[in-house]
């Protein structure tokens, strides 16, 4: 190969990409079938397979009551803790691109929540939101906020809220680290530009420095699209999804269907309905953004 | 040709990295291995590698590995062990019927010799049954009772122990009055531990879960149960918001801050309050409160030594079951779980002199137990686990919802 | 790799540079302030944990609970695991993610498109899912209870954000200098080596903690896949921690901190790199 321009026939490709593409339909296509596979049987209590089940799983799961509230909640869940996530990464990665006294520092300090298991920081949070020993009512009432503690998670609508707040504190980290990765693709010469005072630079950054951050801010949405719809440990550790299922997204609602239904073909099918929404999601961001592109 | 070595090249290293890690696991051919997936009472692991060890030491031909993990996960693991044949020869944990009624199970006669299993007290024996047969063996039990905060009462001034829920009621009102910043009744509906609190208040209505082959949560006598606990919290004698509260994190953190006066407690919660702060609670016990006109009841939980046909390994399980339950094993055992009421007779006759364990063996021939016999409980437990906080709100209909979830369960 | 110069006109203390280093500072706190809260509760006793009401400080220091932890459970038995499985994914990750994203941002071939959305379509299932099916096939292999499993397993789940971010970064290397370099002699494969990942540090640095902390933290596969304490990671590990009825929360809190410790430390050494010192802009 060495000294040659790259040859363009298919199996050209192959050397370069095979290892990858091995790894992939090993690990994970595979087991991805057996998934659906087992979307269509009729799985016991203990786990054997007592025969095919044809659509029987899909037809009670979408027959379960409480799938509608879910799947829009899931919709609130992802669009919003990504928006979220995106707008405020923006002004982090700047911050942390910037050049200021003990920038090593800040820097140490936001990749802990994504250093951090997720069962940990929520954990973390949910000690923090408690309502008779959490920080923040002892800060609240400290700070003469208010008199007496309150329960931060007492209303399912609230409750759902601070989920998505720490959703939105975890994955900032991620983005604004890829974004800042991403910064340093910039020319130098653009840069200074950008550091111009007054309104040129947030001219400068909207019309410069933004474009070019393009590719990398179309990573970080597309993953933490991915992520935040897979997030499981967030809503599990602070809520289990309850009480009821008023505060479950379908992927804390498959994991209930096998954990306290004890019904693990109808988890798979949910399983395999929530890696149909996720395509249709990230379908839809694709398509999207190419359009913008063209404008 | 160059691409095609360097990939055989790629397969050939994976494969020689593959042999190496897999050399260590070759094992000689005639020791058996005996594979035990237990649940962790309480950090449970080096309890059973030092039991294992002993064991091998005796039994040079059997090898036991016991995989510990974690009450949140064990269904799971075990799930998963079956679905994919890695079937393990003995489980421990807290339900067996669904594997019984699958076939999966050696009956307790095959598990244990003889000895031990007339050992084991009859009640608990008969709560491991399917269709009429025994197939497992109970590891260990607990009872409820209900505690109070003796120095709360006093100075709310109550003298009598309530035992029906209008004396219960009266006192709970008693408190609020006189005792401001204490909740009268720590009520633990979130998903831990949900099943215990209603099924014990149920049981002190004559409510079951399961009568005569039917699953019966929808009941009157349920309904009202749940209609009953309503009144109480609308009237603020709970903390707000059972329906998210779950019994460690938040009843019995409560009770231990002496920020509540009553509490339905397990055999354990005296050791646990030493733990957890509650060190200075004056504590007092007494059976708990029934529905006017009813008998009062203790709920009974016990868990379960399975073992499963897929390797054939009866004669080793016979031989590890019943080394467990050798007197100083056995004990061992008990202590590293931490507080329980033991399962064997011999056993129970030291428990009785226990006064922490007194008069929880006392209550225990007034217990209801769990419907733990019937294929579909795993299911029925978590259906209320799930939904029964939500019945503060509307009593009929999420025992409804239940009920309809118990129909469905395979 | 020389040290990036950055642009120096705000080096006086003007009211701009205090506010930037202000609001930098405080963004810093609240990142880290939900961690110093669970330090502050590691350092309280068993008792006095779930006090009410409870107090910022501990009343007694309980230094003992770092300690004890390590004694309590195997601690530095899991934490060699955990290192060993994810800095070996990590490795293979980037061993693999590099030539395959780097022929993608180089060349138009058939299937390109194909191979790009097979790549994303892995990130999006739910390792939870496929546990079964991921389990069915350790088995076949003879790979149950072995580190190995979990490393090419956790390689395979986290190759597609690598090779993404690695080809944009690709992408974003004018062709021009690797031109100039084929011209001075170099191979593809120096130049590759030489040029283009030293420019796509950043990417790779990326992509690298991306890899590390999703191995170093992932739960769900570990717990089926190992069985034996020597095998098991840290995060299955410290669930040992979780009793039926007792959480030991004053031990699991202090592992779980100290489960973040080197994550950081790993960060802290590559972190400068993060910034390319040759960015794009220097070849032009």
């Amino acid at each position: 190969m060495s000294g040659r321009t790259m040859n363009k026939s298919r199996l050209g490709a192959l050397p370069w990409i095979a290892p990858a593409i091995i790894m992939i339909a090993v690990f994970v296509v595979w087991p991805a079938f057996e998934m659906i596979r087992t979307s269509f049987q009729n799985v016991g209590a203990t786990g054997q397979s007592k025969g095919w089940a044809g659509f029987d799983n899909y037809h009670t799961l979408l027959q379960n009551p409480d799938l509608k509230n879910v799947l829009i909640r899931t919709f609130i869940w992802v669009v919003g803790v990504v928006f979220f996530t995106m707008i405020i990464s923006l002004p982090v990665a700047q911050l942390l691109n910037a050049n200021y006294p003990g920038r090593k520092v800040v820097r140490w300090s936001i990749i802990v929540p994504w250093a951090a298991s997720l069962v940990m920081t929520s954990t973390a949070w949910k000690w923090i939101l408690d309502a008779y020993y959490g920080v923040l009512n002892e800060i609240a009432i400290d700070l003469h906020l208010r008199k007496e503690s309150i329960d931060w998670l007492a209303d399912t609508k609230q409750s759902f809220i601070w989920l998505m707040v720490v959703a939105v504190f975890v994955s900032i980290p991620f983005t604004s680290f890829v974004i800042l990765a991403g910064l340093s693709t910039i020319p130098n010469d653009i840069k200074e530009a950008s550091h111009v005072d007054g309104a040129t630079s947030w001219k400068s950054y909207r019309h410069i420095t933004f474009p070019l951050l393009k590719p990398s801010l179309f990573v970080a949405a597309v993953i933490n699209l991915i992520n935040v719809f897979n997030s499981f440990p967030i809503i599990w550790v602070i809520t289990q999804g309850g009480p009821g299922y008023e505060t479950d997204t379908t992927t804390t609602l498959a994991y209930k269907i096998s954990f306290r239904d004890q019904d693990v073909g109808q988890s798979a099918a949910m399983a395999a309905v929530n890696f149909v929404i996720i395509l249709v999601f990230i379908g839809l961001f694709l398509k999207a953004s190419k359009n913008q592109e063209q404008n | 040709m160059k691409k095609v070595t360097r990939v055989s090249a790629l397969v050939a290293t994976t494969a020689l990295i593959a042999s190496a890690f897999l050399g260590n696991s070759a094992k000689a051919a005639d020791v058996v291995e005996l594979k035990m997936v237990a649940a962790d009472y309480a950090n449970m692991q080096p309890f059973w590698d030092d039991l294992a060890a002993k064991f091998t030491k005796a039994n040079p031909t059997i090898k036991v590995t016991v995989n510990v993990v974690s009450w949140e996960t064990i269904d799971d693991k075990v799930k998963t062990l079956i679905a994919t044949g890695q079937t393990p020869d003995v489980v421990n944990k807290g339900d067996y019927s669904a594997a019984a009624a699958e076939g999966l199970l050696y009956r307790a006669d095959e598990m244990v010799s003889k000895k031990t299993l007339d050992d084991i007290v009859p009640t608990f024996l008969n709560n491991s049954k399917y269709n009429g047969v025994a197939y497992a063996v109970p590891d260990l039990a607990s009872a409820r009772a209900l505690f109070y905060n003796k120095d709360i009462l006093k100075k709310a001034g109550v003298t009598k122990l309530p035992t029906t829920w209008t004396e219960l009621e009266k006192v709970l009102k008693q408190i609020k009055a006189k005792v401001p910043g204490v909740y009268p009744y720590a009520l633990p509906l979130g998903p831990e531990e949900a099943q215990a609190e209603f099924s014990i208040w149920a049981g002190g209505n004559g409510g079951v879960t399961f009568k005569n082959g039917k699953w019966v949560i929808n009941s009157k006598e349920n309904v009202q149960t749940m209609t009953f606990l309503k009144k109480l919290t609308d009237q603020k004698l709970t903390q707000p918001n059972p329906a998210k509260c779950d019994r460690t994190a938040c009843a019995q953190t409560l009770f231990a801050a002496g920020k509540a006066a009553f509490i339905n407690g397990s055999v354990f919660l005296p050791g646990w309050l030493k733990d957890n702060g509650g060190a200075k609670i004056n504590l007092g016990s007494g059976s708990f409160v029934a529905a006017p006109g009813k008998k009062p009841v203790t709920l009974g939980v016990q868990d379960y030594f399975t073992a499963y046909k897929a390797n054939g390994h009866k004669a080793e399980i016979t031989k590890w079951m019943d080394f467990i339950f050798e007197p100083t094993n056995y004990a061992a055992f008990l202590k590293a779980a931490g507080g329980f009421i033991p399962a064997t007779k011999s056993a129970g006759a030291n428990a009785a002199k226990d006064p922490a364990l007194a008069p929880f063996i006392k209550l225990l021939p007034s217990a209801i137990f769990y419907p733990g016999d019937q294929a579909a409980w795993p299911a029925v437990k978590g259906a209320i686990q799930q939904q029964i906080g939500t019945a503060l709100a509307n009593p009929q209909k999420a025992l409804d919802a239940i009920q309809a979830k118990a129909e469905a369960a395979k | 790799m020389s040290t990036q110069v950055l642009p120096k006109r705000h080096k006086r203390f003007t009211g701009k540079r205090v506010s930037l280093t202000i609001s930098a500072w405080t963004m810093g706190f609240l990142f880290f302030a939900p961690y110093l809260q669970m330090i502050l509760t590691a350092l309280k006793s068993q008792e006095e944990i779930t006090a009410i009401p409870s107090t910022y400080l501990p009343k007694k220091w309980a230094f003992s609970n770092f300690t004890g932890v390590w004694k309590e459970i195997p601690l530095a038995t899991y934490l060699k695991s955990s290192f060993i499985i994810s800095i070996s994914a990590t490795l293979i990750v980037i061993v693999i993610a590099i030539p395959a994203a780097y022929y993608v941002a180089r060349n138009n071939f058939r299937g390109k498109k194909a191979f790009l959305l097979l790549v994303l379509v892995t990130q999006m299932f739910a390792p939870t899912a496929l546990v079964v099916g991921i389990f069915r096939e350790i088995v076949a292999f003879k790979l149950v209870d072995t580190y190995l499993a979990l490393i090419l397993i956790y390689a395979a789940f986290n190759m597609a954000f690598s090779i993404w971010i690695l080809s944009s970064f690709f992408a974003s290397i004018p062709k021009e200098v690797e031109e100039a370099a084929w011209i001075d002699g170099c191979s593809r494969f120096t130049t590759l080596t030489k040029i283009v990942l030293p420019l796509a540090l950043p990417g790779l640095v990326t992509a690298f903690i991306f890899t590390f902390i999703a191995a170093w933290n992932e739960f769900v596969i570990a717990l089926t896949l190992t069985s034996s304490p020597e095998h098991e990671p840290l995060t299955v590990g410290l669930t040992a921690l979780i009793g039926q009825y007792q959480v030991q929360w004053n031990y699991l809190f202090a592992g779980s901190l100290i489960a973040i410790v080197p994550v950081v430390i790993l960060f802290a050494l590559i972190e400068k790199w993060l910034v390319g010192g040759l960015t794009a802009g220097s070849v032009k």
